[in-house]
């Protein structure tokens, strides 16, 4: 299997001296998903948001089969245009339809024709089960509607790996099944994926792999299996914390 | 999360369907009033002369009024002119010449024929005699008993002691003469022939006329007085000769140039003759119905109305003393006035202002006139403020720092180009050395030098931009260039101990687009608007600057659009002023709001758009920009109404928008609660107009989940 993703000392200290992660590594290979969990503050978003550098590490190495990415004269648009990503908050932007919000990239960094992005567009509105909605505004649309469509739109620009930054957190209990639904149907079709999420039942039955961050490390990791039979103190902790609150 | 839906498209309440009615109705009264303009009647009346032939000549001496005409047809008027009766004259030949004086009356026609009336004479006496192959243009009595006759090839008669001596002068056609007294007298001609006798017609000599005039045809001549004689050209000239320290009247002549005809000497008019009222006031009676006046010696001719068609050639004028006089022409017309033949201001002349309705009356095309400049110079600077704004708001938000230019780099590059942008900075400042040296500044007085070096020689000297721009480059690089020098790979933040404390500063972070930015926007919201009004006008003249060159460019262009935007907006420098004060102005308030809106749209939405592998422009303007002028549309209407009533400050540059119309309109009426209070209703009007569109605007262009939608 081919290494899509590689993490190597990452390091990230925020203007305000607040030392985010503390040398983090780790590598994702081809169609696995990894699941990255921890309490909130321990730096897995992050971990994320430095991936595509939405955030730039101080420190370390990100890259994207093989190629260094956050360096600065590597083609960051380019980049990006090879990582899906799917945010906490959705992020539609508001003032397009549900359409428009997926053809964006496509025409713009894709450079396709109107017609030709559309023929894309619906084509993963299908998958992601939001066809009947493709004329609404993202206003009008449930949270689970919106992280759908927010899913079609990274999906659309056929990335490399996808990476979902707690893509449930934002949502009501009984809109959270639809989303994972989603997500795990592109699992099961061999998408390379990191998710940060908190939903430990879901990182257990999707996730090729669990990393714990705790405190800016990766504190455990390994199959989806850890989750059952913790081996480290923290992470017990965390999961009987978890459990406590379900 | 709540899940909200907000339906679309908001059906018009009925208060704003109101508000468009009332804009509708005043749209249409504005429209609809008749303007009311001042009207003049005619200073002439008509008076029934009981023929139809033409007459060539008016006479008036003592009560009686003599016209002369074809066929020899004689009308006289004892009662100044009212009622006018056939004389009984035996002679069929056309009176086209006559003259009066010494208590006696002279007509004459071309073939010869010379009929005299003697004083307190009731009959005409025939002294006509043989002309021979030459003919009579003008005739002059120089005693009640004797005259003298001029005519073609320079024929010169005398009448004296009932018989008739030649006097004849080798040259042009003469056309006219005119006598003073018994002994001076003044014959003119063909090709600007001018003579003069003073000693009763028996020698001539010739007189210099004006270059000017040196091939018409002086048709008609009037000695009026010892300080002042007049001549006309039969194409429109006058020509005038005035007595001078040493030198009598009738040897100096002056070609008149016409103020009233933008300085040229020529009326465009074919003239019949000059009558000459006072020193200074004169008639002109002329062909295809002209009759003119002129109170000051020429500088001013006015055409006057008269009460029949333009058809009528009119022939001849006699004033009976200052303000009565007759003139005479074609098909029988005599008019008569009592007033000079100045047109008379009917309507509104003296206008009562007591009264609302008629202050209303005379104010409103005034306003109206100010309401159309005001709109002018807000339009375009609101667009001006309006790209101004954008291109500002997105310099200010730009995210490159410094830093990131630089790292981009090797370190060897980035020092080379610190040293390179140092010397170059030095280089600049060092030209302005001897500028600022010869401005004589001393101590805190610097602070005066931008002013100083742009425009080193005050009023008389050139504004020096370039200089500035000197200064403002030489400065920005000389510490850019510094910093890049002491570049070390690290591009960290600096600290250093000042007085005991750790003071930290970032240079790299500095962000350049929004440094410049920040300069401009600075300057404009920390000076008054006023101040900014006045310096560009008066101080830039940027209309000079700007407006005539551009309208110099779209010279000869036809298109509406390019003959308005040349002729109503270029071509006015204080528009011009108005226009940039404004705009750029209002930019930089319009860059906040902008900013503003832009911040307003979550961080999550540039990430978003970043994540697809949009770049930052592309991010800025398909996604946040669209958002954010949604969202900053109340504040930018705000904006606009302010600017809308900002404009009015263009009063102090001349401009002659509303407010300065209100002062010109209470001046005249000094009616001002009234005056005041139109002009708020004016503004009032503009605005809330302004308000509407944008309440409209911002209705249509709202986005469900888009910022608090709030109620319609």
């Amino acid at each position: 299997m081919e290494n899509v993703l590689s993490i190597v000392d990452m390091h990230k200290t925020y203007p305000g001296g607040v030392h985010a992660v503390r040398g983090v590594s780790f590598d994702v290979m081809e169609g696995e998903s990894v699941a990255i969990i921890g309490s909130s503050g321990s730096g897995k978003s992050t971990v994320l948001r430095c991936i595509n550098r939405l955030i730039e590490p101080t420190k370390g190495e990100v890259r994207l089969r093989g190629e260094m990415i956050n360096i600065p004269n590597a083609d960051i648009n380019d980049v990006r245009s090879r990582i899906g990503m799917v945010f906490q908050s959705f992020e539609l932007f508001a003032h397009l339809r549900v359409i428009d919000n997926i053809t964006l990239g496509l025409r713009h960094v894709r450079k396709m024709s109107r017609k030709e992005a559309e023929r894309e567009a619906l084509e993963v509105l299908e998958k992601v089960d939001m066809l009947d909605r493709k004329d609404a505004f993202p206003g009008n649309l449930s949270g689970g509607q919106k992280q759908r469509v927010a899913i079609a739109r990274a999906l659309a620009m056929k990335p490399e790996v996808m990476l979902f930054d707690e893509p449930t957190s934002a949502l009501d209990p009984e809109l959270i099944g639809s989303v994972l639904k989603t997500i795990r149907g592109l699992a099961d079709e061999g998408m390379t994926m990191v998710v940060v999420t908190h939903e430990i039942s879901f990182a257990r039955e999707v996730a090729d792999r669990v990393i714990y961050m705790d405190k800016g490390v990766v504190a455990e990791s390994g199959p989806s299996s850890v989750i059952d039979s913790p081996q480290t103190e923290r992470l017990k902790k965390f999961l009987s914390s978890i459990s406590e609150e379900d | 999360m709540s899940e909200t839906t907000i339906s679309l498209r908001n059906a018009p309440s009925e208060g704003r369907i109101y508000g468009y009615f009332i804009l509708v109705l005043f749209s249409v009264l504005l429209v609809s009033i008749p303007a009311v303009a001042q009207e003049y009647r005619s200073g002439w009346d008509t008076v029934e002369s009981g023929t139809n032939n033409d007459l060539f000549s008016v006479e008036a001496t003592g009560d009686e009024i003599w016209a002369f005409g074809e066929e020899g047809i004689v009308l006289g008027s004892q009662d100044g002119g009212l009622s006018w009766s056939p004389a009984n004259v035996i002679t069929s030949s056309d009176l086209s010449m006559s003259d009066s004086g010494f208590g006696s009356i002279l007509a004459a026609s071309s073939d010869g024929t010379v009929i005299i009336k003697f004083e307190s004479a009731s009959q005409w006496t025939d002294i006509s005699f043989d002309v021979g192959e030459e003919n009579i243009r003008g005739v002059s009595l120089i005693r009640n008993d004797s005259a003298i006759a001029v005519g073609s090839n320079g024929s010169i008669w005398k009448y004296e002691s009932e018989t008739w001596s030649d006097y004849s002068v080798s040259g042009v056609d003469l056309l006219d003469v005119s006598f003073l007294d018994s002994e001076r007298g003044i014959a003119v001609g063909d090709e600007g022939a001018i003579l003069f006798s003073e000693d009763g017609g028996i020698t001539w000599d010739y007189r210099d006329s004006p270059s000017e005039a040196s091939s018409s045809r002086i048709i008609d001549i009037e000695f009026y007085s010892d300080i002042r004689a007049y001549a006309i050209t039969d194409n429109g000239g006058v020509l005038k000769s005035s007595r001078e320290i040493s030198t009598q009247v009738g040897f100096l002549w002056n070609m008149q140039y016409f103020e009233s005809e933008g300085g040229s000497s020529n009326l465009g008019v074919n003239l019949t003759s000059i009558e000459v009222a006072t020193t200074n006031k004169f008639l002109l009676s002329g062909s295809g119905g002209y009759l003119s006046m002129s109170k000051d010696g020429g500088n001013i001719v006015t055409k006057q109305l008269i009460p029949v068609d333009n058809l009528t050639s009119f022939n001849d004028i006699v004033m009976i003393d200052g303000f009565n006089g007759i003139t005479v022409g074609s098909g029988g017309t005599i008019l008569i006035t009592e007033r000079s033949g100045e047109d008379e201001q009917v309507g509104f002349e003296v206008r009562d202002f007591s009264e609302f309705g008629s202050f209303v009356d005379y104010s409103k095309g005034m306003l109206i006139d100010g309401l159309f400049a005001t709109i002018n110079i807000v339009i375009f600077g609101i667009f001006l403020g309006f790209f101004l704004g954008i291109t500002l708001s997105m310099m200010k938000t730009s995210p490159t720092t410094l830093k990131q230019i630089a790292e981009k780099r090797s370190l060897n590059l980035v020092r080379l180009f610190g040293a390179l942008a140092f010397i170059i900075g030095f280089a600049f400042l060092n030209y302005l050395v001897p500028t600022v040296e010869g401005l004589g500044l001393d101590g805190w007085e610097y602070i005066y030098a931008p002013i100083g070096i742009i425009n080193p020689g005050g009023i008389t000297g050139d504004l020096q931009f370039e200089n500035f721009a000197y200064l403002i480059f030489g400065v920005s690089l000389i510490l850019l260039g510094s910093l890049f020098i002491s570049a070390n790979g690290e591009y960290k933040k600096s600290e250093r101990e000042l007085f005991g404390r750790t003071v930290s500063w970032n240079p790299w972070g500095v962000r350049p687009l929004n440094f410049i930015a920040t300069i401009y926007t600075d300057i404009f919201r920390n000076t008054p608007l006023i101040v900014q009004f006045l310096f560009i006008h008066f101080g830039i003249q940027i209309g000079a600057l700007i407006g005539d060159p551009a309208a110099e460019l779209l010279e000869g262009s036809t298109g509406f659009i390019v003959t308005f935007l040349r002729d109503d907006i270029l071509s006015n420098r204080a528009c011009v002023s108005a226009i940039f004060a404004l705009g750029l102005n209002s930019g930089a308030y319009q860059c906040e709001t902008i900013r503003g809106a832009i911040s307003a749209i979550p961080s999550g939405q540039m990430e978003a758009g970043r994540s697809i592998g949009l770049n930052y422009m592309q991010t800025m303007r398909l996604i946040i920009m669209p958002q954010a002028i949604r969202i900053c549309i109340p504040p930018m209407g705000n904006e606009m109404v302010n600017l809308v009533l900002n404009s009015s400050l263009a009063m102090v540059i001349g401009y002659s928008e509303l407010t300065r119309k209100a002062k010109l309109i209470n001046a005249v009426t000094f009616q001002v609660f009234w005056s005041y209070g139109m002009v708020l209703i004016s503004y009032f009007i503009v605005t809330w107009t302004l308000a509407l569109i944008l309440r409209y605007l911002e209705n249509k262009t709202r986005i469900p989940g888009l910022g608090i939608s709030g109620g319609s």
